[in-house]
Parts: structure tokens; sequence; C-alpha cells
């Protein structure tokens, strides 16, 4: 069988929409969380900020687990996962970092978010929710650099 | 990196910029019809709404621009190809879909601005009927359908 072959069986499709679906929930996640938080920045209700912390938790945190356990689901199904390290492509190597680095940013700004939330039910809270704001608006910018290489395929 | 690679990198971030829209309305649809939910809040939401309009109309645009140039330039596809042409009736059902829900949501949201106890009533009612989720759960079905089409093309 050809690597093309290989790399149009269904099982590595299936794999592949579910790295795909996460992804995109988790950028829509970000989106949605950064754009409140910018939005609700000067509020001083701080329910938009409030807002963008709990859509952080209930979308992008899904959104990340699912996307890593679809790449690794669909490196494994991969003609890539039987190659040593040094001929591996750029692009993968990309988007495991992004997606790795992203996932510890990801984790900073939820420990920013639930402590912001904390702090909000007596009045306070509010830098670390806005921290939490500019660390998910730096997250969608490394993402659109992995979905970038991901779909270009730079080699 | 070669003109096809760019071609398919931006088809997919167009793509990803339809998918982040429709994430952010299913938060603002599931928000907005929960129970302790008030006028208040559904103008907060109204407020956020906004930021998906330049995602999803660009993005909607763009994907079918690049998509397009894909089709036409690659070796391996034919714009004819079935998958292909499922693709591009789809990305039709999505746009108008898409218009309908934003049409019942723009009207709940001239609601919502207005003044008074009885249009926060219907205003509440309005985001809680399932007129809303049901067309909103139709889009997403029809997008989730667009990138099965396109992951698995079938009969290639």
């Amino acid at each position: 069988m050809t690597v093309l072959g290989v790399l149009r069986s269904h099982g590595y499709d299936l794999a592949v929409f579910v790295h795909v679906v996460g992804a995109m929930t988790l950028v829509g996640g970000l989106v949605t969380s950064a754009g409140a938080g910018l939005l609700g920045w000067r509020d001083p209700d701080g329910r938009l900020r409030r807002f963008a912390a709990l859509t952080l938790f209930a979308v992008a945190l899904p959104g990340w687990i699912v996307m890593r356990i679809g790449a690794e689901w669909a490196y494994s199904k991969s003609p890539w996962d039987d190659l040593p390290d040094k001929l591996q492509p750029t692009w993968l190597g990309i988007g495991y970092f992004l997606a790795d680095i992203g996932g510890i940013l990801l984790l900073i700004a939820l420990v920013l978010a639930g402590i912001g939330v904390r702090k909000a039910r007596s009045g306070g809270g509010a830098g670390l929710l806005k921290a939490s704001t500019v660390v998910a608006a730096v997250l969608i910018a490394a993402y659109v650099v992995a979905v970038w290489a991901m779909g270009g395929k730079p080699s | 990196m070669s003109f096809y690679a760019w071609m398919l990198a931006l088809h997919l971030l167009a793509a990803f910029a339809v998918a982040a829209a429709l994430v952010l309305y299913s938060v603002l649809v599931v928000t907005g019809r929960r129970a302790s939910a008030g006028l208040e809040q559904a103008r907060l939401l109204f407020r956020v709404a906004p930021i998906a309009t330049p995602l999803i109309a660009g993005g909607s645009v763009l994907v079918l621009i690049f998509g397009v140039i894909l089709a036409l330039k690659s070796d391996r596809f034919e714009i004819w190809n079935g998958w292909i042409i499922a693709g591009i009736v789809l990305w039709a059902i999505l746009g108008a879909v898409g218009q309908r829900t934003g049409a019942y949501y723009e009207g709940v949201q001239k609601l919502a601005e207005g003044d008074g106890a009885a249009s926060e009533q219907e205003v509440m009612a309005r985001l809680r009927a399932p007129t809303g989720a049901i067309l909103h759960l139709l889009t997403l079905t029809v997008f989730v359908l667009l990138i099965l089409d396109m992951i698995f093309k079938p009969g290639e």
C-alpha cells in the first residue's frame, strides 16, 4: 500500500475528524473568551470577564483535550509514527510544539481565571481575569500559526 | 511553500474562522436558554455576538474561494467530483440556514434593546423557545457534515 493509501484510510480520516473538531472547539472557545474579556475590559461589574473565564473552562478546555487525543490518534494511524524523529516533517513538529505549549498556556489562563472568578465574588479578581484574557488572546495567535502549519504543511 | 499549500492553509484558516463564529453562537444560545438568564444577561450576550460577524461573513466567502482555487489547481481532484459538489451544496445550505438563524436572533436583539417588562418577558420567551436553538443546531449539523465531507472525501 502506498503512503497516500495509508493516509487516506478511513481510520486515519476519523482520527483527523476528531482532531479538527477538537481544534475548532478550542479556537472557538478562545475567540469567545478573549472577545468577551476584551469587551468587558473596563466594565465595572465584571460580568463579561466572568463569562469569559467560564467559557475557557466549559469550551476551550474540553476542545483542547479532544484536539490532543485526536492528534495522538491520527499520529498513531499515520506513517510518520514509524519514522525516526529526524525524518519527521517540520509541520508536525510545529503542530506538536504549539499544541503542548498552548496546553501549558491554557492551564495558566484557567488557573488565573479560576482564582479571578473566586475573588470576583468579594469584588476583586479583575486583574487576574484580565490576565487570563490576555493569555487567551496570545493562544489564538499561536493556534492560527498551528492551523496554518497543519494546512500548508511547510516541509 | 507552494501556491497550492498556501491556498490549502488559507482554506483551513477560513474554515476555522467560520467554526469559531459557530462556537461563539453556540455559547450564546446555551447561555441565553438558561433559566436564570434575565434581560440584562441577554443584553450582555448581544454585546458579544458581533465578534462573530466578521468571522462568519469573511470566513464563509473565503473558504469557498480558496476551496474552488484548490479544486481547479489540484492534480488529484476535479471541481465536478461528487464530494466537491456536495461540499458546495452544503456550503449553500449552511449560508441559507445560518441567515435564517441570524434573522431570528436579530429580532430578539431588537426586542431586548427596547424597554419595559412586557418586552423582557418576550425576549426571555424567545431566547428559551426551541425555534432559535433548532435553527442553530441545524446550522451546526450542516457544518459538521461539511467537515466530514472535506475529510473523508466520499467517492474519491
